[in-house]
């Protein structure tokens, strides 16, 4: 969960004050920031303290965590501050306590309780006699506009041949205005952040799109408090179910016009009265979807096996030769980054993970970890199956690797290969008279923390930042 | 007087260390103070690129490579 929450989290602590203040006016995202963005902890903590009447002294709620978890409660009560959900004030005796901030409880209270004629989880779309769409058909269209756009950054159209999927130009625009494409002479290049991306299972990817997104919208005069918040109302509706676009405010309607592009909601037509939530937008602030990830599987899986059992479909073998079970072009245009691909079937293609093609993915930007992961998240239900039935024989309190350990460890010698020195810019501190005049300003580097390395001997030591410690010996040599 | 010069830390192998000690010998252009262990050196920060390309060059010259032909 964590690495998925991460970005959302960062960017949402950037927020200032006030834009939290607005969010927190709907009950929807109340919920959705409670169910996705917060540790187990402070989940306990929200919910112990939303239905106090008074603030909760802190020593009291110090008392609810046994002080070897400590610092799990310190992160806890740091992320509820960051996110403007937990207040320090004080009480009548004047005790220092905790409170669930307001908006935020009365909204999160909303949720929970239900409350009478409330538009912020949406409103069904009840037309009698209209077919709806079904879940089945909403997969396959998210599946082919992300494939799509993923198609779009990798450029598969040209590895394939497949006709290309109408992307509008809205898309275009915001790949391009995060850097994760860059065009040049009208030829779309994918940035070194750009495979970082892709590699990406899809949950963070959404995610990252969706904050894009909402950057590019304050540009363009949008309020990003009301994409944000509809963003939050998308992702706590139902798949499945249509809802009414007649309670959408124009910024609203113009989000869902450009969401649909990215197959995140499905509409008939642009005009069409209801829309319906597709499972990209409803698995964002479910914890579920973190973990078994049924999106990834659904779109990346075989076609004709969408939510089968297995969501991998590569093979790696100790002697470094990899199969894929995909026809997906841009799966294997994916693969035949970090993989010298020798033979295709309508199937299947093979292919031999080498020093060379390893090299060649990390000259291009693209990191052993991403590989290593990519590869992890998309390995065969065999070679799961296969290892762990292993890992019962030969276990050392080693966790199981579903990778051959050989294959993955070599993946990170090639890539050390590459980075035979650490550079670390800075400042080095030399020609210091005496030990005494040495020792002082090197102890003040290391307590704030900019020491990077020293030696005693020489009377030398690097910092990264020398403003502080040259004041300091300033104020030394004034003495 | 102490002072403070501007640089690049650099952390490596004594292997590679040697190696660009051996660079700084033609010009003495890299290095900015020799830090006299195994494997730590301050170099010009406007040298790292040439440096690392340099590097690579010359490990992929002379460190032998195991067999990458595609036999099956």
């Amino acid at each position: 969960m964590a690495a998925s929450t991460s970005r959302p989290l960062e960017y949402l602590e950037g927020l200032p004050g006030t834009t939290f203040y607005k969010l927190y006016q709907q009950p929807s995202t109340a919920l959705a920031i409670f169910r996705r963005m917060l540790p187990d902890l402070a989940k306990c903590f929200v919910m112990a303290l939303l239905y106090l009447k008074d603030p909760l002294p802190t020593a009291d709620l110090e008392l609810w965590v046994q002080s070897e978890s400590k610092k799990q409660r310190d992160n806890a009560i740091s992320i509820l501050a960051r996110l403007h959900i937990l207040s320090k004030t004080r009480t009548g005796d004047n005790v220092l306590a905790y409170m669930v901030t307001n908006p935020f409880a009365s909204s999160l209270r909303q949720a929970l309780v239900g409350s009478e004629d409330s538009q912020s989880f949406g409103v069904f779309s009840q037309i009698p006699g209209e077919s709806q769409v079904s879940i089945a058909d909403l997969d396959d269209y998210a599946r082919q506009q992300w494939e799509g756009v993923m198609g779009y950054m990798v450029g598969t159209s040209a590895f394939s041949g497949q006709r290309e999927l109408n992307l509008s130009k809205g898309v275009k625009q915001l790949l391009q205005a995060g850097h994760l494409v860059e065009i040049r002479d009208r030829r779309v290049d994918i940035t070194k952040d750009g495979f970082g991306f892709v590699l990406q299972d899809v949950n963070t990817q959404v995610w990252h799109i969706l904050i894009l997104y909402v950057e590019s919208a304050e540009a363009i005069g949008m309020d990003s408090v009301e994409v944000l918040s509809f963003l939050f109302l998308l992702s706590s509706l139902e798949l499945g179910q249509s809802y009414e676009k007649k309670h959408l405010t124009s910024n609203q309607l113009r989000t869902l016009a450009d969401l649909a592009d990215f197959g995140i909601v499905y509409q008939d037509t642009p005009e069409a009265t209801r829309f319906y939530p597709t499972r990209l937008a409803t698995t964002l602030t479910s914890d579920s979807s973190a973990l078994n990830n049924p999106i990834t599987g659904s779109l990346t899986g075989p076609a004709g096996e969408a939510g089968g059992s297995g969501s991998g479909f590569i093979i790696v073998e100790t002697n470094y030769r990899l199969y894929a079970y995909t026809s997906s072009p841009l799966q294997i245009s994916l693969i035949s980054l970090f993989t010298n691909l020798k033979y295709r079937f309508p199937n299947l293609v093979t292919g031999k993970i080498t020093r060379q093609s390893v090299r060649r993915a990390i000259e291009i930007g693209i990191t052993a970890e991403q590989i290593i992961s990519y590869l992890h998240s998309h390995a065969h239900p065999q070679l799961r199956k296969h290892n762990a039935g292993h890992a019962t024989s030969n276990t050392g309190g080693i966790p199981p690797s579903v990778l051959p350990p050989t294959v993955t460890d070599q993946i990170r010698l090639w890539q050390l290969e590459r980075d035979r020195l650490r550079a670390t810019a800075g400042f080095l501190f030399k020609d210091f008279t005496s030990l005494a005049e040495y020792q002082a300003p090197c102890q003040y580097a290391a307590e704030i923390g900019v020491l990077v390395w020293k030696s005693d001997k020489k009377r030398m030591f690097f910092v990264t930042r020398h403003e502080q410690v040259a004041a300091f010996l300033r104020s030394r040599n004034q003495q | 007087m102490p002072r403070a010069v501007r640089g690049l830390l650099i952390e490596c192998d004594p292997s590679i260390k040697s190696m660009i000690l051996k660079y700084d010998e033609e010009r003495h252009d890299y290095i900015v103070e020799d830090l006299d262990d195994e494997n730590h050196l301050v170099i010009k920060e406007s040298q790292l690129q040439n440096l690392k390309v340099r590097l690579d060059q010359d490990l992929d010259e002379k460190i032998m490579q195991l067999d990458e032909s595609e036999s099956e």
